[in-house]
């Protein structure tokens, strides 16, 4: 039984956690002591072979002698929850395992992530198998406490939601081929519904998040009601300030002269990308330059444009030119504004 | 849910591309002859936001985003004219039947509000919102450091 412990070792250590080693060691520990003292090791050398009924079996056994072990122990009520455990371990061992032995890739594998690969399994089943999974990692007690927890939601899977608001363990989420594989937190539900939940509320929280270093200010404010609110803010301010410069432009505009005169690109684009420098020709000119090709019916003359631009353009203007090249092309949509 | 998880993708193009729609509508409006009459300034007013507006959607990226379609079709609807947008792989057909599963109390009263800020927000999934709200943020800062430019340039000296 030692050897798959010990495998379990030889694979790369600077992947796993830290907090699993311990977990496992301490795990290699205990089946030492349960070894010593219920001389049941050619069961447990089945821990790396094939069988998994028998395997799955032998440790739940195990559990339920430590369990009793620990009863005096125990502040809650072991006895009641022992046949509970009796009539659900039965009811996990009658599940199909189907595919892959999943303990003994678990332990065979020399992939980083303690992940198991399951293939086309139903995901109800995915979710109390990792559970089960989950069980082996943590210790015996708690993990007794978690095993009711999770034959009771095993018992009525329906009644979902108020289990999901119990303590919680860091859950970690890992992806493998199209499933997004969920550990579920200890003493939360495993059916479908609050896991898709769960993943879509972490999916929200993390474009909050980039939402959040995208507004300004906003890293003062915590929780998700008082960010959601500085964004509405900032939106609506931003929706002001176009409304109050387009006042402005109104008022301006009547101002300057139509004239339509030949510029370079050079200096339009200069007088838009240096903010402060402003090109001392005739303002209305910046307004007018680079629309004079541009015909009201839409077919703009691409070949007015390049032979006036073409002795004016540098390296970054020429950037700019394919750039409203493409834009022209791109940008007659049904109507014409 | 089995989708893996893509990178937030909200690039938004150079100030120049918003400049340069932006005065191809000015200039477009200035061809309108009454468009410089003295008075009627509100009128003005409302025709030089709408053409803010419509040339921000089309240099954010056309009707590749959707807060940029809603707003193309929101301001054709009212110069009565028919947009053909192109369809999209639409996947809003699939949400109506997932069994409202966006539908969290709490959240949604939060995103009510950014719905009917953001273009568009009516049909989305609050995941989907968050990102074309983080988009049309982007555009909108873009749209008005042009215009604030455009107007020191011109501001009397």
């Amino acid at each position: 039984m030692l050897e798959c412990l010990v495998s379990l070792e030889s694979m790369s250590l600077s992947s796993m956690d830290v907090s699993v080693l311990e977990r496992l060691k301490w795990l290699q520990q205990q089946q030492q002591q349960v070894l010593s003292t219920t001389n049941a090791s050619p069961e447990l050398l089945q821990f790396h072979g094939t069988n998994n009924d028998e395997l799955l079996q032998n440790t739940f056994s195990h559990f339920q002698m430590l369990g009793s072990g620990f009863g005096p122990n125990y502040s809650m009520g072991f006895g009641p929850s022992h046949e509970a455990m009796d009539g659900c371990i039965s009811r996990t061992n009658s599940c199909q395992m189907d595919q892959a032995d999943t303990v003994g890739v678990m332990l065979n594998n020399s992939e980083e992530n303690i992940t198991i690969i399951l293939k086309n399994k139903r995901k109800s089943e995915v979710k109390t198998r990792e559970e089960e999974k989950t069980e082996k990692k943590i210790k015996v007690e708690a993990e007794t406490e978690s095993n009711m927890k999770v034959k009771s939601n095993l018992s009525n899977t329906e009644a979902s939601s108020e289990t999901s608001k119990q303590k919680s363990k860091a859950a970690s989420e890992t992806q493998k081929l199209d499933y997004i594989h969920v550990r579920a937190r200890r003493g939360q539900a495993t059916d479908r519904h609050s896991l898709a939940e769960r993943a879509r509320r972490e999916k929200i929280s993390k474009k909050m998040k980039y939402l959040q270093d995208l507004v300004p200010g906003c890293n003062k404010v915590t929780g998700r009601a008082g960010m959601l609110d500085e964004i509405i803010n900032y939106v609506q301010s931003l929706q002001r300030q176009v409304e109050f410069l387009s006042m402005k432009l109104a008022v301006l505009n009547p101002e300057l002269e139509l004239a339509m005169e030949d510029l370079s690109v050079k200096q339009f684009q200069a007088y838009f990308t240096n903010l402060p420098v402003v090109v001392a020709s005739k303002p209305s000119l910046m307004v007018d330059a680079p629309l004079f090709p541009l015909d009201q019916q839409g077919s703009l003359d691409l070949s007015v444009i390049n032979p006036n631009q073409a002795t004016t353009i540098e390296a970054p203007s020429a950037s700019w030119d394919t750039q409203s090249q493409s834009l022209y092309n791109t940008s007659s949509l049904g109507f014409q504004y | 849910m089995a989708s893996a998880d893509k990178p937030i993708n909200t690039d938004v193009p150079e100030k120049d591309v918003f400049a340069l729609h932006f005065l191809q509508s000015l200039s477009n409006l200035r061809r309108q002859n009454t468009f410089n009459s003295p008075e009627k300034t509100n009128d003005r007013v409302k025709k030089i936001k709408k053409a803010a507006y419509v040339s921000m959607a089309r240099a954010a990226g056309g009707t590749n985003r959707l807060w940029s379609r809603a707003l193309l079709r929101r301001a054709a609807k009212e110069n009565n004219k028919v947009v053909r947008l192109p369809r999209r792989k639409k996947r809003v057909t699939c949400l109506r039947r997932r069994r409202s599963n966006r539908r969290d109390p709490v959240e949604e009263e939060e995103a009510e509000r950014l719905r009917n800020l953001v273009p568009g927000g009516g049909g989305m999934e609050t995941s989907k919102l968050m990102e074309e709200t983080a988009h049309y943020i982007k555009c909108l800062s873009m749209q008005v450091k042009v215009m604030q430019c455009l107007v020191d340039g011109l501001a009397p000296k």
